[in-house]
């Protein structure tokens, strides 16, 4: 017996049913990311109040060698560092989850406050940093790809592995040098002068972020102050990227210049510059979207090396300030925000790439 | 229509023009964006962090720098000098042994415009030891019974031991900040924004911008009435940098026209032999010495060869082998001075104790000596000391080399072999308080401008070393010393105490910071006394 094939009718349009299957495979998609974002969070901020705690408690961290230890000990037990670990853990985690991450041993800020007061020079600063990164790595891999296994292609590859290979206070240190010290072209540290800062601090609902600050002041001498404060940060951050844009954006040139449509193109007479300029290099970019979420990791770590080399005042910068102070309540906060920065921008760029380029979804 | 290559062409004029007007911007900047105005604002830079800005929640170098120039001071210490004398006050002085009475003038002011009142000095006394902040320094009102405002003008102050010479000293120092009732809380550290929004100031400046652990701005204050003149110059701009090198490079390029506090000895170097800068000395307060404990060192209390008088040779054989001039000189290139009392050189009553007993009389090692010390007292030579100091910078990046140079000292007259071990500072602090150290390295920043503060805290029995000494005849002269009303009596209880102590050696001092700054040469008004305190009124240029 035949089986009876279902009437026409009943089954749905291809179409509307691969629609259906795009649009709930993103949804899908994008709950199954962030889901896994929270265990990731947790994980992070367990570990780290972990690793804070095998060094002891943060009163004695904080003021041991000046109090006697009875007044010490009279301390750690009022702020109940003497309790069991896995109470003060609980106790922990239920406050980070309420967005409550302590009060500063050290200066007894609000750790939400030093956040909100930092954080705008390191996202400025990784913007800055990106933009370098962007403008030395997309064009030279672009020309990497273009004179492939010419000289210059070499040349180039082996500046991406040195970009990326310098250790950031190290580039930092000698740009410094150069360019500060030497040439007294540029500023050695901070985000603008003193005056200028002044300034900066006094602009109503200031944003924190210098160049934005400055322009809506509408002062020519600040905004040049603080752009020129922000060359040499910006420059020994960004190579860091740069180096690994520059080996991304070559090899999928290289790969893309190998697809069908572009031998089609080059069989029509499309020179090799062309073809690199309007065809190879869109399709190349958009692995670059996805390694951005790397990137952000891999930035903040370099922000707090580039932070401490040029006192740029940022997260970075206050991390390494706290932990010489010994400081573990702000040292937690900061970590575990920066954790969370870091797994929140991955989802970010996760749910771009999916858009972007839908066999992310599968 | 525009084509795709005219859109590029658009895009690529658009990016090049925004960076020639960034490259533009930034290099009519270049560094003079930084500072060097014609006007007579100070550029001041620090690595001193603060705390806060309320007196009642800080007990540091950072937010005391602050404090001094914009709160009020009933009494404080002139330029170069180190009495007490009045300040916001007209008068201050014992009444009767417990009671110490200031006197205000009439018709003082906040700079906000709020009377200044007796009300205001109690309140801030009062909030102080209530609040009793883990970060401040209420401690310091140890003797302070209560305060009492009679009316107005008049503050009169039970304390509750009789003849306390120290309470005048400490009305000079942290908790001695007069606060305005009207902006402060009673029962709670005060925000700094609060306190700067409030315009809550009654020193010689106001802060008109402040940016945490950044800049503060500071203006002079008209309504300032006390001890220091007027402010010479027309404000200062006071920058916190974390890093003493970027500090250095700062003061160096001109970007801050006073950098104090704290520069490496090798950049002072570096720096004395600039002819843009002038590095200025004044006394210091810091002391650098060894703490012995009288348990566990070699013939301690609680060693098998326990011999309380063999332990007293070993730590007088140190102190004779110890070259306080060349570590001062090697590895601090003379930005420290040798030691040779528990009291530091340039503080009423300071002797020269060490010098005179132990070395060559002058200052310098004297292995000779030593080694009949240890033979007059039947101990066996080489002595195996245990040496610790303190691996993680916090006490300056050179301890090692301090270290490992008195280790080279004691080893090379053979009668010591040291073993010399480094701790992190929290194991360390918790180590040396349980016995686990025999020998080990500390240092002291005075709370106050007096001798007292390098005995009281050190040699009492319940000490904050907590290394197991005690003496009948320190503890008596000590305690006598802090209630001893006149002067010339007190100082020789102050003598007597380090001769006792430099028999004992409870401790052995090696060195003595100075304070130092170093201004632009076109800076004037750079004073560094024995206040410690760095005032700006007098800056100009």
């Amino acid at each position: 017996m035949i089986e009876s094939v279902p009437p026409r009718s009943k089954a749905p349009a291809p179409a509307a049913a691969k629609k259906r299957a795009v649009g709930g495979g993103f949804a899908r998609y994008l709950v199954v990311r962030f889901l896994l974002m929270i265990p990731t969070v947790f994980i992070l901020v367990t570990l780290v109040f972990l690793l804070m705690r095998t060094t002891g408690d943060p009163l004695t961290a904080a003021l041991g060698g000046r109090l006697p230890a009875d007044q010490l000990a009279e301390r750690i037990h009022a702020a109940g560092y003497d309790r069991p670990l896995i109470v003060q853990y609980i106790e922990y985690i239920g406050q980070v989850f309420t967005g409550n991450f302590g009060r500063t041993l050290s200066d007894n800020q609000l750790v939400t406050d030093v956040l909100f007061r930092y954080g705008p020079a390191t996202l400025e600063l990784a913007i800055y940093a990106l933009i370098v990164a962007f403008i030395v790595g997309i064009p030279l891999g672009m020309l990497a790809a273009y004179l492939r296994d010419r000289w210059p292609d070499a040349v180039l590859r082996v500046f991406a592995i040195l970009f990326y290979a310098t250790p950031v206070f190290f580039a930092g240190l000698v740009l410094k040098l150069i360019f500060a010290v030497g040439l007294h072209w540029l500023p050695a540290s901070g985000r603008a002068g003193a005056r200028n800062e002044v300034a900066l601090n006094r602009v109503e609902g200031k944003t924190g972020i210098h160049l934005i600050d400055a322009i809506r002041l509408g002062d020519g001498a600040i905004i040049g102050d603080v752009l020129a404060h922000a060359v040499l940060p910006a420059i020994a951050l960004g190579l860091l990227t740069a180096g690994i844009f520059l080996r991304l954006v070559r090899t999928n040139v290289i790969g893309t210049l190998g697809q069908p449509y572009v031998d089609a193109a080059r069989s029509r007479g499309v020179s090799e510059f062309r073809l690199v300029r309007h065809h190879a290099y869109k399709p190349a970019l958009i692995p670059i979207i996805t390694v951005i979420g790397l990137q952000i990791a891999l930035l903040l770590g370099g922000a707090v090396l580039t932070e401490t080399t040029f006192e740029w005042k940022g997260l970075g910068f206050q991390l390494v300030q706290y932990l010489l102070a010994r400081d573990f309540v702000a040292v937690q906060g900061i970590v575990a925000l920066l954790a969370v920065i870091v797994a929140v921008t991955n989802f970010i760029v996760d749910i771009i790439a999916a858009i972007i380029d839908p066999r992310v979804r599968y | 229509m525009i084509s795709v290559s005219q859109k590029a062409r658009v895009r690529l004029g658009l990016v090049a023009a925004t960076a020639a007007a960034g490259l533009v911007l930034a290099g009519c900047a270049g560094n003079g964006g930084t500072g060097g105005s014609d006007d007579n604002v100070i550029l001041v830079g620090t690595t001193d962090k603060v705390t806060t800005l309320d007196p009642a929640g800080s007990y540091d170098n950072g937010s005391l720098a602050i404090q001094t120039q914009v709160f009020p001071y009933l009494v404080n210490t002139d330029y170069n000098s180190t009495d007490v004398v009045p300040d916001l006050a007209e008068s201050a002085e014992f009444t009767s042994p417990s009671e110490y009475t200031v006197k205000l003038p009439a018709g003082l002011k906040w700079a906000n415009g709020n009377d200044l009142t007796s009300s205001d000095v109690k309140f801030s006394f009062d909030r102080n030891i209530a609040i009793a902040d883990p970060n401040g320094a209420s401690s310091l009102l140890y003797n302070l019974d209560n305060v009492e405002a009679p009316d107005d003008t008049t503050v009169v102050f039970h304390l509750k031991t009789d003849n306390d010479q120290i309470f005048p000293l400490i009305l000079t120092s942290f908790p001695g900040a007069i606060v305005d009732e009207e902006s402060f809380s009673a029962d709670a550290i005060t925000p700094d924004n609060d306190i700067v929004k409030a315009n809550a100031f009654g020193g010689p400046y106001v802060i008109t911008s402040y940016d945490f652990n950044k800049t503060v701005e500071f203006a002079p204050n008209t309504e300032y009435k006390g001890l220091l003149d007027a402010a010479t110059n027309d404000g200062v701009i006071l920058s916190v940098y974390a890093d003493s090198s970027n500090l250095k490079l700062a003061v160096q390029e001109g970007e801050v026209d006073v950098a104090y506090r704290s520069l490496s000895p090798t950049d002072i170097e570096d720096l004395r032999g600039n002819d843009a800068v002038k590095v200025v000395d004044g006394p210091g307060g810091e002391l650098r010495y060894v703490v012995f404990n009288f348990d566990t060192m070699p013939y301690g209390a609680k060693t098998a060869e326990a011999d309380a008088a063999k332990a007293q040779a070993v730590r007088q054989a140190f102190a004779s082998l110890i070259d306080r001039q060349a570590i001062a000189t090697q590895v601090y290139k003379d930005t420290y001075t040798p030691a040779y009392s528990f009291v530091p050189d340039g503080f009423a009553g300071a002797t020269t104790v060490l010098k005179d007993l132990y070395g060559d009389g002058n200052g310098g090692p004297d292995a000779d000596k030593a080694k009949g010390i240890l033979e007059a007292a039947g101990v066996t030579t080489p002595v195996q000391l245990s040496l610790q100091y303190n691996s993680d910078d916090h006490y300056g990046p050179s301890s090692g080399d301090e270290y490992a140079m008195v280790k080279e000292q004691l080893e090379a007259s053979g009668l010591f072999t040291v073993d010399l071990q480094s701790t992190e500072w929290v194991q360390y602090s918790k180590d040396r308080v349980a016995d686990v150290y025999p020998a080990y390295q500390l240092g002291w920043f005075p709370d106050y401008s007096d001798s007292d503060n390098y005995l009281t805290p050190f040699f009492l029995t319940n000490n904050f070393l907590g290394n197991h000494f005690s003496d009948s005849e320190v503890e008596k002269l000590i305690l006598a010393q802090a209630v001893e009303p006149d002067h010339d009596t007190r100082i020789q209880d102050i003598e007597d105490i380090q001769a006792r102590m430099g028999e004992l050696l409870s401790t052995v001092p090696l060195l003595q910071g100075a304070q130092i700054a170093v201004a632009g040469s076109g800076i004037d008004g750079v004073i560094l006394d024995a206040s410690f305190k760095f005032r700006y009124a007098p800056l100009t240029k």
